[in-house]
């Protein structure tokens, strides 16, 4: 039963996680297509964004792993 | 891969006091790394530089525009060192996992210092105390703590959770993702090693693996550095 569980926590946090990641990343993209010029700066700053939203699913895998 | 670390328990009598003497030995190996191939860099300076020279000044260069990106370069140049020490030891210690893991008796010896929960929830502890530090150095006491009350005064226990939640994701996104890297690998590697059949099935996902684990660990070390410059400038400049 607290394999389900953990495995649960991991599925779903994954789930939000690649939403959030997807969404920031595809956001990027439109803004460099409209200017290129910017784009090292708008990479700087979704990989920052990418790093402040990864730090949920991985807090959900040390739940996970306290759980099982 | 399920194999145990080599502890060294109750030393000196002391019940609690716990070594992992792999990380211990990672440690040092990361630092002399990162400390042979600096010193080789930056040995015999010249004017028209060559070789590792060259990739001195980009590294330098590179942790320079991340500064000046957060905050004012007249302030931030003094965390040009902090910033350099972080991103190459990172870096060296991720890449150290990748490339080899050794087990010596069932023990793990030789894998990332960074897998591990200790060592980089210690680096993002120190990041976050030198980020206070540095906050009371600069803008004086009285502004410091006010700083606690912003916007008004009852955000102050969000504020006092913020600082906590700050140190706490620091060090465990860059752990999870070597640590989950890391596991991932020894399960790749015990299905390739394990029959002709497996060999066939997992050579491609294992140069695919770690070739990604090359590219995560890039992108950790800059992410820890970016918000570790991040947190200090939020500290720093007075707004």
């Amino acid at each position: 039963m607290s394999a389900l569980a953990a495995a649960v926590a991991v599925g779903l946090a994954a789930l939000g996680a690649g939403i959030g990641i997807g969404l920031t990343v595809s956001k990027t993209v439109e803004g460099i297509a409209r200017q290129p010029e910017l784009r090292g700066q708008l990479q700087t700053t979704m990989f920052i964004g990418i790093g402040l939203i990864e730090a949920m699913p991985i807090i959900a895998v040390v739940i996970a792993l306290m759980v099982m | 891969m399920d194999s145990s670390a080599p502890m060294l328990e109750n030393v000196f009598g002391i019940s609690w006091l716990n070594f992992n003497l792999s990380n211990i030995l990672m440690m040092f190996i990361a630092s002399a790394i990162v400390f042979i191939l600096c010193v080789l860099g930056a040995r015999s300076l010249k004017m028209k530089p060559t070789g590792g020279q060259n990739v001195m000044e980009m590294v330098i260069d590179f942790v320079r525009g991340l500064i000046s990106d957060t905050m004012d370069w007249k302030v931030g140049k003094m965390f040009l060192p902090l910033g350099l020490t972080l991103i190459t030891y990172i870096l060296v210690g991720n890449m150290l996992g990748v490339m080899t893991v050794v087990s010596f008796n069932g023990e793990v010896w030789w894998t990332s210092p960074t897998s591990d929960p200790g060592i980089t929830l210690t680096l993002a502890g120190m990041v976050i105390v030198l980020s206070h530090y540095y906050a009371i150095k600069m803008r004086g006491m009285k502004e410091y703590s006010a700083s606690f009350f912003k916007p008004f005064w009852p955000f102050l226990p969000i504020n006092i959770v913020s600082e906590l939640s700050n140190t706490l994701t620091l060090g465990l996104r860059l752990f999870g993702n070597i640590f989950a890297g890391g596991v991932l690998l020894g399960m790749l590697a015990s299905v390739t090693g394990g029959s002709v059949l497996g060999f066939v099935l997992g050579a491609v996902p294992m140069l695919a693996w770690q070739g990604f684990s090359i590219f995560i660990g890039g992108i950790q070390a800059f992410i820890f550095t970016v918000l570790t410059m991040v947190y200090i400038s939020q500290k720093v400049t007075s707004d």
